[in-house]
């Protein structure tokens, strides 16, 4: 059928940023210009705001810490210049799943997301590396407490499972040797740990004493690995860069990777894991502005939170709305149901989700809707080539307010 | 049968909905739904195949994570059990029969079985076992051990009670759809709260009451839209003419405090109202969403707490239904991906197999049913052999409580257990 050069231009600013704001897509051409913008990262990155270490555990359950974060997080998805940036800050989030439910220490969220903000179009490798002995991942998945005497092996089959390989590449005597070479790292909690002295409290320490140093075979790489000698291993396996490129390409481009997409692009990104050169690749491929791509996705609560954010929010509002409404989803970025990471596609049509759709419009503010007729809401959405009877339909509703609440709710919002 | 609730458009929107559990479980992993597989090998039960009871609710309780059963059905003489769990072995088990006890955190599930109102099925597992989350819970969801790609298994019973015709005759609770609900035709409703689906319409809205029904409307628009957004108006059109039907069925009733917000106890609140509504008469309630039975660490605390959650939410409703004079009308089942490593790592258990469940109501007969666990025969990772199929539990409340061909929604053959009375 054809979309127009506007619908395809919001089409990529919504897939490689976390939303298409009207005044960029406007300035925009089309899409060509839209994948240059949404690309460039020449402009500096903002500093994140400081949070202090806290002094003990009991003082790390810090809610005002939770809200600084969540409010500078979602400021940035909705307003970064640097959209393919806060694209891939949620992509490996939802990748590396770790909850603040488990870990309670927003300090130490905090710190994991600090990490992944500085690494997310840097290299795979480096990323992966670092999330195997972040402090958050250590409590999440238990390797904290995975020591010589008392293998856990949380972190190691996940790692294979979700993080690098997929299923079917690896063995249950794979997983106890991942777990074994993974042991003996834990998190300085202030006060709890003898660890050697000038440790850095909440930071990652690694106990010569709890590590399985002996002899393990992992994905028949045999040696004494520790956990650096056991992340290359999983590296450096085809279906890791296999799993990765065809899950970002699912993500950016909202259809599956056929088998030959899936090794291209794979074999491409094994031979650096350059995420910037790989995000680079899927979008070259035709499939990434087809017609069959565009509006293939089922629009997350989170995606359309920030697409609302950005098109009538202020920011005397939106902060308890936005938390609030992404609580009724069940889409509040570090809580996600488990380590799979938050539900997606057409799951997310489930009718509990949908109607609370109108939650969410809680955080658009009336004042700034002027006397915008449904064409106009749908604009300032990023939505165009909208169907004429949905139209006509908003356009008679009440009032502006309730031609809002219809728009955010529009079968054509709920793509994207 | 097309005039105030779209039917034809819902039958589109599931028979349309691509995604099956195994396209999905390659990627997300098994939590897809609603999704049927084209390439199922057995049609799905068309309509009308099995009555849907009448005054007959099943409520399936999912134990998220994995539930170490050994540690709540507790073989307390077990020499081998207490090797196995050294210092996670639970000290003070309620004994029920001078071999096995409940974990101290169920002293109302004790008495209940001291009643004849528990069954505890032992050894519940299926061959090959897998040990990842994932991967095992599409097993216990679709009823179908190595073919992940189908629908649900009550999915499946939904097809053949009432096809795409009632989409509140199983409805889900919890944080989404439940898998084990996904039909081929059939469709179930989601809700995760007493306020069913009432939505939080912002303030500033002129006219409230019409939002809903403007919101069907758009759904309505062109009437075959191809593709996602074709589904999408369907999934908008079957959740409005839920909304409606839902009002009155939940919601907030008398001066109780509400249970916290994704508890199994607002969950099982949830539940009740719904049995004793006579607006809606749900035959399978699924909750899933409780709990984090993951418990590789830190596990005395945790698994304490969880166990005692579900002891309490599980008597409030069982005693709520009964005060409404419909106690006969339930039957709990638990489910579970697997039960946990017969040996403690430490301060916690790893991924295991086969597991105790129990089976709760007026209608059971009370009692241990299926075989303990050979815990001094463990395989190579250290787990059990399972002893009992877990379809052999579907088979059972499908012929005896839900009154369906047990053969035609499991697509095998499956020995029942005496697990229900005979009446």
């Amino acid at each position: 059928m054809g979309y127009s050069t506007r619908e395809r231009t919001s089409h990529v600013l919504r897939r490689l940023g976390m939303g298409a704001a009207a005044e960029l897509a406007a300035s925009l051409p089309g899409p060509e210009a839209a994948i240059a913008a949404a690309l460039d990262l020449s402009e500096p990155p903002t500093t994140p705001p400081d949070m202090a270490a806290p002094p003990d555990r009991e003082s790390a359950r810090n809610d005002g810490d939770v809200e600084t974060a969540f409010r500078y997080w979602l400021g940035r998805m909705a307003a970064s210049p640097r959209l393919v940036e806060e694209r891939l800050v949620w992509f490996w989030h939802d990748h590396f799943a770790t909850s603040l439910r488990k870990v309670r220490v927003p300090y130490l969220m905090w710190q994991q997301h600090l990490t992944v903000r500085s690494l997310a179009t840097g290299s795979f490798a480096e990323l992966l590396h670092a999330i195997a002995v972040d402090p958050a991942m250590l409590l999440y998945l238990d390797g904290a407490s995975n020591r010589r005497s008392a293998i856990n092996e949380n972190f190691g089959r996940e790692v294979m499972e979700l993080f690098t390989l997929g299923r079917g590449h690896y063995t249950e005597d794979d997983v106890v040797a991942a777990a074994r070479a993974f042991s003996g790292w834990v998190v300085a909690v202030p006060g709890r740990l003898q660890a050697p002295n000038r440790v850095d409290p909440w930071t990652a320490v690694f106990l010569p004493f709890r590590h399985d140093g002996g002899s393990k075979t992992l994905l028949g790489v045999t040696g004494r690995l520790d956990a650096a000698a056991a992340i290359d291993v999983l590296l450096g396996h085809p279906a890791t860069a296999e799993h990765v490129a065809a899950k970002l390409y699912g993500c950016l481009v909202g259809l599956p990777a056929d088998e030959a997409t899936r090794k291209r692009l794979g074999a491409a990104f094994r031979r650096d894991y350059s995420v910037m050169a790989l995000v680079e690749a899927i979008v070259a491929d035709p499939a990434f502005t087809s017609d069959a791509a565009v509006r293939a996705r089922v629009r997350t609560p989170l995606e359309r939170a920030i697409g609302i954010a950005q098109g009538f929010a202020t920011s005397d509002r939106a902060g308890q709305a936005l938390l609030r409404g992404l609580r009724t989803a069940g889409y509040v970025p570090w809580l996600p149901p488990n380590v799979a990471g938050f539900p997606a596609g057409e799951r997310l049509l489930d009718p509990h989700r949908l109607i609370h759709g109108f939650d969410l419009a809680t955080l658009a503010d009336p004042r700034r809707l002027g006397r915008l007729g449904a064409s106009g809401l749908f604009a300032r959405l990023g939505v165009f080539d909208v169907d004429a009877a949905t139209i006509d339909r908003v356009d008679r509703a009440g009032g502006p307010a309730d031609r809002l609440a219809l728009a955010v709710n529009a079968p054509e919002y709920l793509v994207a | 049968m097309t005039e105030s609730c779209p039917l034809v458009t819902r039958r589109r929107f599931v028979q349309g909905l691509g995604a099956t559990v195994a396209v999905v479980a390659a990627g997300r992993y098994g939590i897809s739904v609603w999704g049927r597989d084209p390439a199922a090998a057995a049609p799905a039960p068309p309509p009308g195949s099995w009555p849907v009871p009448e005054e007959r609710t099943l409520v399936v309780i999912e134990m998220g994570g994995g539930n170490d059963a050994l540690n709540m059905v507790v073989p307390h003489q077990s020499a081998a059990y207490h090797d196995l769990r050294g210092g996670l072995a639970v000290a003070d088990p309620i004994d029920l029969d001078g071999e096995v006890g409940l974990h101290p955190a169920m002293p109302g599930l004790a008495a209940r079985y001291a009643a004849g109102g528990v069954a505890i099925v032992e050894g519940i597992g299926y061959p090959e076992p897998d040990l990842s989350h994932f991967a095992s819970l599409s097993t216990w969801w679709s009823g179908q051990p190595g073919a992940v790609g189908a629908t649900g298994w009550l999915g499946r019973w939904l097809d053949g009670a009432v096809g795409a015709g009632d989409p509140l005759a199983a409805i889900a609770i919890g944080p989404g759809p439940a898998p084990a609900l996904a039909g081929d035709t059939s469709f179930a409703v989601t809700v995760q709260d007493a306020g069913g689906l009432s939505p939080g319409v912002p303030p500033w809205v002129d006219e409230p009451a019409e939002l809903v029904a403007a919101w069907a409307g758009l759904a309505a628009a062109p009437m075959d839209s191809p593709g996602l957004l074709g589904r999408v108006r369907d999934a908008v059109a079957v959740t409005a003419a839920a909304h409606d039907r839902l009002a009155g069925a939940v919601g907030p009733a008398g001066d109780a405090p509400a249970p916290s917000r994704g508890s199994l106890a607002s969950s099982l609140d949830v539940a009740a109202r719904l049995v004793l509504s006579p607006d809606v008469s749900p035959a399978v309630l699924y909750v899933h969403g409780f709990g984090d039975f993951d418990t590789h660490q830190g596990q005395p605390n945790r698994h304490a707490a969880l166990l005692g959650e579900l002891d309490e939410a599980l008597a409030a409703f069982l005693d709520t239904v009964a005060a409404g004079d419909a106690a006969d009308r339930v039957l709990v089942m638990t489910a579970s991906e697997f039960g946990r490593r017969a040996a403690s790592n430490g301060g916690g258990t790893d991924h295991g197999t086969a597991a105790a469940h129990l089976v709760v109501g007026p209608a059971v007969a009370g009692g241990r049913h299926g075989q303990p666990v050979d815990l001094q025969h463990l395989d190579g990772r250290g787990n059990p052999a399972h002893t009992v199929d877990f379809r052999s539990v579907y088979a059972t409340v499908l012929e005896t409580w839900l009154s369906a061909d047990p053969t035609a929604v499991l697509g095998a053959t499956v020995e029942a257990l005496p697990l229900l009375q005979s009446r």
